[in-house]
């Protein structure tokens, strides 16, 4: 599925926080925002996922405008799955349920959880694990439908090299889903397939890999 | 099911909160109905005891107040179809050192009614006292009613509250007391249908005014405003229960933002998150309503053994009121938790994340 953006300014109340955004997104492949904090990464993916609607501009999944979506929740639960900064896990729900909240299918989601090596944790409540283990489970509940595109804000904030490593070797198995992956970690950066660098709500520049 | 639960478990406090104002809703109804109609309903097991037909002054506001004359006893009594017919005066009285009492002033054949614990029925300027104010009296040999002295010649047990906490004479002593002939005529009948007799009865004379037991009961004013304002009351104490839940609710919802978000950016449908919150308030309102039930019980009781009330107020939670406040108190929960809910399904993932996680 291919993702367009255009012309995007958003504001939160009175401050302008992007200026004007034209953006395509490659399918299939991985994309990293880079810029320094407060540049609007954020923002700029929940607009991208549809949390967020911009004040002005438009997104369009396969040339459809996200308005034009008859059933926003449902068009998300298919296609999207979102990574927050901050994992936000439901407190009162085991790593398991958190996982399984949106999904349609719940027989992978103890390969998933192996994969990211939190399989023994399946029944343990978010309180009760460490930073980077919830961020590993805020990562399987985005991957587990298979969606067509991930976004992902900082997945690797909490991790040590060898699981954030980890966490991209799993993204690049998924070969048919879109990743667009907001960070500051230069390893990472190393994974991505087209750069895109933001500062100060606009897009300073764009760089593809040559392969 | 198991998930409210332990979103319920997860915010206790708030739950706690939702839980006794829903309780204390739902007690105001139960107690309010529960007594407003106890008290209708010995009133009205008292007149259809021995009347078909009610017969009073007529355009009269209450029946302390009628006035008819003993003289049309006889047109009615040779009226084809009519079987007994008993005058009364119904008054209220200072009786010794209590401020009101009710009287009831009987012809000597209705006396039978009233069922005999001690003594004997009375005759002229003797009375006859319900168990109750026999008690509150400390069991007297004479009593005073209105600077007249009666001597107390048997005690009687009622059921109907009003009636155990009265006295009972002869309808001549009471007469005398309260100048008046009688208050109202119960007539009964045999074999011919009230309506019809009613007709009859009320083309004998323009001062009175006959009904049917039934259509009195349906029309009696101060029925309709004990009915009225219980009905007033509860009403409002639902609506309280209603303001109550969306304000709670709403405070949960504020609480739970980011988990709103997160559940609306997995793709959960406004239906989901919106039945997930109905459910939590469901479950707290099943709770609340056997806490209500429990706590009316309780007070209906206490009430009913308060010595100063006589007996007067008498309460009970029958089935059809369980079940109307069953409906109400699922209503209530549905209502409380909908607007709050139909917010958090309505506005941007995101915005609820950045706006509950600051
Ligand atoms: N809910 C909000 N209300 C008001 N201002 C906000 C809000 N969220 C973000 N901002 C502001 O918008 C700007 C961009 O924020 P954003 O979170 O998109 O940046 P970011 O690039 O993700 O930063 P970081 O790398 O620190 O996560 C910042 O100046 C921030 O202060
Ligand atoms: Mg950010």
């Amino acid at each position: 599925m291919r993702l367009k953006a255009t012309n995007i300014e958003h504001f939160y109340g009175h401050e302008k926080i992007l200026h004007g955004i034209d953006l395509e997104i490659e399918p299939s492949k991985i994309t990293a925002i880079i810029g320094e904090s407060g540049s609007g990464k954020t923002t700029l993916l929940a607009i991208l996922s549809s949390l967020l609607k911009p004040t002005n501009g438009d997104v369009y999944y396969d040339d459809i405008s996200e308005n034009s979506i008859k059933d926003i929740n449902a068009f998300r639960r298919k296609n999207i799955g979102f990574v927050f900064q901050f994992h936000y896990l439901i407190e009162y729900l085991t790593l398991k349920e958190n996982i399984a909240l949106g999904a349609f299918d719940e027989h992978n989601i103890n390969t998933l959880m192996e994969n990211l090596g939190i399989g023994h944790l399946a029944n343990r409540y978010s309180n009760e694990v460490s930073g980077g283990e919830r961020q590993r489970a805020a990562i399987a509940r985005a991957l587990v439908n298979k969606p067509s595109f991930v976004f992902a804000d900082e997945p690797t904030g909490n991790l040590d090299t060898k699981n954030a490593v980890g966490v991209f070797e799993l993204f690049k198995s998924f070969n048919d889903t879109t990743f667009v992956v907001a960070t500051h970690d230069k390893k990472i950066i190393d994974y991505a397939d087209v750069i895109i660098e933001m500062e100060d709500g606009v897009v300073k520049c764009i760089s593809k890999k040559r392969v | 099911m198991i998930t409210p639960l332990k979103a319920l478990r997860k915010n206790w406090f708030k739950t706690l909160l939702i839980f006794i104002s829903m309780t204390v809703s739902i007690s105001a109804i139960f107690l309010i109905s529960a007594i407003s109609s106890g008290v209708v309903g010995m009133y009205s097991t008292m007149l259809k005891t021995d009347g078909d037909i009610i017969v009073t002054q007529k355009g009269i506001a209450d029946t302390f107040f009628s006035d008819i004359n003993r003289s049309l006893e006889p047109k009615i009594i040779n009226l084809a179809g009519v079987k007994e017919l008993n005058s009364m005066i119904f008054g209220a009285s200072p009786v010794d050192n209590l401020p009101i009492v009710a009287i009831y002033g009987v012809s000597a054949n209705r006396l039978d009614n009233y069922k005999l614990i001690s003594g004997i029925y009375p005759k002229n300027d003797e009375v006859l006292v319900g168990e109750k104010i026999y008690k509150m009296l400390n069991s007297p040999k004479k009593i005073k009613i209105s600077k007249q002295e009666f001597k107390v010649s048997g005690v009687f047990k009622s059921k109907i509250g009003f009636e155990d906490g009265g006295v009972v004479m002869g309808l001549n002593d009471a007469s005398k007391i309260f100048h008046k002939n009688a208050s109202m005529m119960l007539i009964s009948l045999e074999d011919i249908e009230a309506k019809d007799m009613v007709e009859k009865i009320n083309n004998l004379s323009d001062d009175i005014e006959a009904k049917t037991t039934d259509n009195f009961i349906d029309n009696y004013n101060q029925f309709k405003i004990i009915k009225t304002s219980s009905d007033i009351i509860s009403a409002l104490a639902f609506l309280m229960g209603i303001l109550g839940i969306i304000s709670m609710m709403s405070m949960v919802v504020n609480d739970r933002k980011v988990e709103f978000g997160v559940m609306r950016s997995v793709g959960l449908s406004s239906t989901a998150i919106i039945s997930r919150l109905i459910a939590e308030a469901i479950i707290i309102s099943l709770f609340a309503y056997i806490a209500a039930i429990a706590l009316s019980y309780i007070v209906l009781e206490v009430i009913q053994n308060i010595q100063k009330f006589q007996g007067y107020i008498n309460g009970e939670i029958t089935p059809q009121l369980a079940i109307l406040v069953f409906v109400i108190s699922i209503i209530m929960a549905i209502f409380g938790s909908l607007l709050p809910a139909i917010w958090a399904s309505r506005i941007d993932p995101m915005s609820l994340i950045l706006g509950g996680s600051k």
